[in-house]
């Protein structure tokens, strides 16, 4: 009984690599299928069920590509919002819902645009549009902002006015670093404004009543931050019209 | 690169490597199937081949010369088998073969088979050539020896050792393609 | 025609950046040239529907890039590539190019397909799934190619598509050129005068905003020939030709 191909002339190698095969068999085609499989990512099921909802598989795929919304972005918001819990429950100031809307803040900065979009004037050329991912990502970013904020009210054991109160400053301060950074077309103008602006309302606060937490729970003042959010919102929003005059 | 090699990288996930095999094998494998399968198949076929190496290549052992083409043949073989077994069993009419001393009751890989053993046996030589002769007039045609003899105008006892050495040739080149259990080739 | 352009003018703050120009476009690939700062980007880009005109008329695949439904559409059948294209650098090849897949609002089911083609295509196939930070400039060019490709745009704009790449590549991206112009207009800017001669069916010469000159390579070459004008290759002696005898002309009229 022969024990084996060594002494044989092996078919398969002097067969391998000579020209094309067999005419009529198109091997391209065939390698850009197995390719296409091979190469192919498969999106997770947050982005599956996002591209059900907004009807946008591309839109989908923009909003779970969030800076802001990745998963270092998110373990640091949460660890800054812990510390913030922690302090309070050691020192009883409610330091959550002062940390939450800068946090928000600058989740929102960082969600779009040319300071950290390198390939924004591609961006600008697509059919699902810049301003509807930059819609999407900012809603998207204020409302995971807004749960992880309210978590860590709840679990600190604020009163109820501080627990939610926070939620109207929080829309302003991201309205404000949103309308920073389209005018300005950068990320970190925008969280520098909006860090800026929140610190600065926060110790007038505090400067004009005594307490930190004034401008959280003052509620004289929902109607102005509304109206300041508003304002700010139709900024950004005419910011990033298709451009007219500039460049 | 060897074939081990990039089978190697390719199991560690280098598709580059996978490109690499493609271009290698895909042309003898594609001629290798149009014999059984039509063009537009054959396709397919290389297809969900090079998708089952992509997969499987975690299994492949080396062992020797050869033996890349082999699993790879064994797989392109299972898949046309399988392909043609979807078809359906009325696209088939082919008979069961025994081909180096094996039952194959299925006729989709069988009908694979009878390829690697038209190929085989133009391994014996040329038509017309003293073995091939020999391999025809004894065991396809079944002639007696002593008829073949007088046919070939060579002695009985030529005509036994041809037949046999052609069998054992034969044997062996099919036993070659064959791939052992674990997926590596013999 | 899928480009349709007539007296479109582009102003920025005082200048004028594209002034009147008036240009068709049907199936084939069209050169654009001209010198830097000549207004090629400015008319890509109006094109590739980034910016809008100050005024003219424009049409692009038979619609009117100035109302967000017909600009949605053109956007889906188009493929562009800017001058300064940025990259995820985390993202791999593919990743990259199935991304603005479906920024493009491809059908889910037909992307992986059609990247795989589009990244075999601009030869990156041995690189499908490397970084983009491991690539090199060229490679990075050929990735942008891919993604404007991918979705077998009818209307293809590329501008300095051959920055960063080699010879033997430039010559493989003149036969992919070649090839989309078959069915598709193509039109690419470029300061490279010889790089295009060979791909185009035509060429526009673009100075200060203007177009100067529109014809086929061969009349461009034409017009270099007996006038001693500078250039190491014909195309380059036409391009030079042309320029100078528009300029003389403004400073003519002016």
């Amino acid at each position: 009984m022969m024990t084996g191909g060594h002494e044989m002339p092996s078919d398969q190698e002097s067969l391998a690599g000579q020209g094309p095969g067999p005419g009529d068999v198109d091997l391209g085609r065939v390698w850009l299928g197995v390719a296409a499989q091979v190469w192919r990512r498969r999106p997770g099921l947050a982005e599956r069920a996002a591209g059900r909802l907004l009807r946008s598989p591309g839109l989908a795929r923009a909003l779970v590509t969030t800076p802001s919304l990745l998963a270092g972005w998110l373990i640091a918001t949460a660890v800054v919002l812990l510390a913030g819990l922690f302090a309070t429950l050691g020192t009883g100031t409610p330091y959550v819902p002062l940390l939450a809307p800068a946090v928000a803040g600058a989740g929102i900065a960082y969600a779009y645009g040319p300071g950290i979009d390198p390939a924004w004037e591609l961006s600008r050329s697509m059919a699902v549009s810049d301003r509807m991912v930059l819609l999407a990502r900012a809603l998207a970013v204020f409302a995971l902002n807004a749960a992880m904020g309210l978590a860590a009210t709840a679990a600190s054991g604020a009163a109820a006015a501080v627990t939610f109160g926070w939620l109207v400053p929080m829309t302003a301060v991201c309205a404000l670093a949103l309308a920073a950074a389209t005018l300005a077309r950068s990320a970190n103008v925008g969280v520098i404004v909006g860090l800026a602006g929140w610190a600065i309302v926060v110790l007038a606060g505090q400067s004009a009543s005594g307490r930190l937490t004034a401008v959280i729970t003052d509620t004289a003042l929902v109607l102005p931050y509304l109206g300041f959010a508003a304002v700010c919102a139709a900024i950004a929003w005419a910011a990033t019209r298709i451009p007219r005059g500039t460049s | 690169m060897n074939d081990d090699e990039l089978i190697a990288a390719v199991a560690a996930g280098d598709d580059a490597g996978l490109r690499e095999l493609f271009s290698r094998h895909a042309p003898w494998l594609a001629a290798r199937l149009r014999a059984v399968l039509p063009a537009a198949e054959v396709e397919d076929v290389l297809q969900e081949t090079f998708l089952a190496v992509w997969r499987g290549a975690g299994g492949y052992r080396p062992g020797g010369s050869g033996s890349a083409g082999g699993w790879v043949w064994g797989i392109a073989r299972r898949q046309a088998a399988l392909f043609l077994r979807r078809r359906g069993p009325a696209e088939l009419l082919l008979p069961a073969i025994d081909a180096g001393g094996r039952q194959v009751a299925d006729p989709a890989e069988a009908a694979v088979l009878r390829a690697e053993l038209a190929e085989a046996v133009s391994a014996l030589g040329p038509a017309g050539s003293p073995s091939r002769e020999a391999w025809r007039l004894v065991y396809v045609e079944d002639r007696p020896v002593a008829e073949v003899a007088e046919l070939m105008g060579v002695p009985v006892g030529t005509v036994k050792s041809r037949a046999h050495r052609a069998r054992k040739q034969l044997r062996a080149a099919l036993r070659r393609r064959e791939p052992t259990p674990d997926g590596g080739g013999r | 025609m899928n480009v349709e352009i007539s007296d479109l003018t582009r102003r920025f703050g005082r200048t004028r950046a594209v002034d009147g120009v008036s240009l068709q476009a049907g199936a084939g690939v069209f050169g654009l040239l001209g010198p830097n700062g000549a207004g090629k980007t400015t008319l890509l880009r109006m094109m590739a529907t980034v910016i809008p005109p100050s005024s003219g008329r424009l049409r692009l695949l038979g619609r009117d890039p100035g109302s967000y439904g017909p600009r949605k559409e053109i956007r889906r059948r188009a493929g562009y590539l800017p001058q300064n294209l940025g990259y995820y650098p985390g993202f791999t090849v593919a990743e990259f190019v199935e991304y603005f897949a479906l920024l493009k609002d491809m059908p889910p089911r037909q992307v992986p397909r059609a990247v795989a083609a589009a990244v075999e295509q601009v030869g990156l196939g041995d690189k499908a799934r490397a970084r983009l930070r491991t690539l090199s400039g060229g490679m990075l060019r050929r990735a942008g190619i891919a993604q404007a490709i991918v979705n077998q745009p009818e209307l293809l704009m590329l501008d300095e598509p051959t920055a960063g790449l080699d010879p033997e590549q430039r010559v493989a991206f003149r036969a992919l050129l070649r090839g989309l112009g078959e069915r598709s207009t193509v039109i690419v800017s470029t300061h490279l005068v010889e790089d295009v001669g060979a791909a185009c069916s035509e060429v526009a010469l673009m100075d200060a905003g203007k177009i100067v000159f529109r014809g086929t390579p061969e009349e461009l070459t034409a017009r270099g020939e007996r006038t001693g004008a500078a250039g190491d290759a014909p195309l380059e002696r036409g391009y030079s030709a042309a320029l100078a005898a528009a300029r003389s002309a403004a400073a003519v009229r002016s």
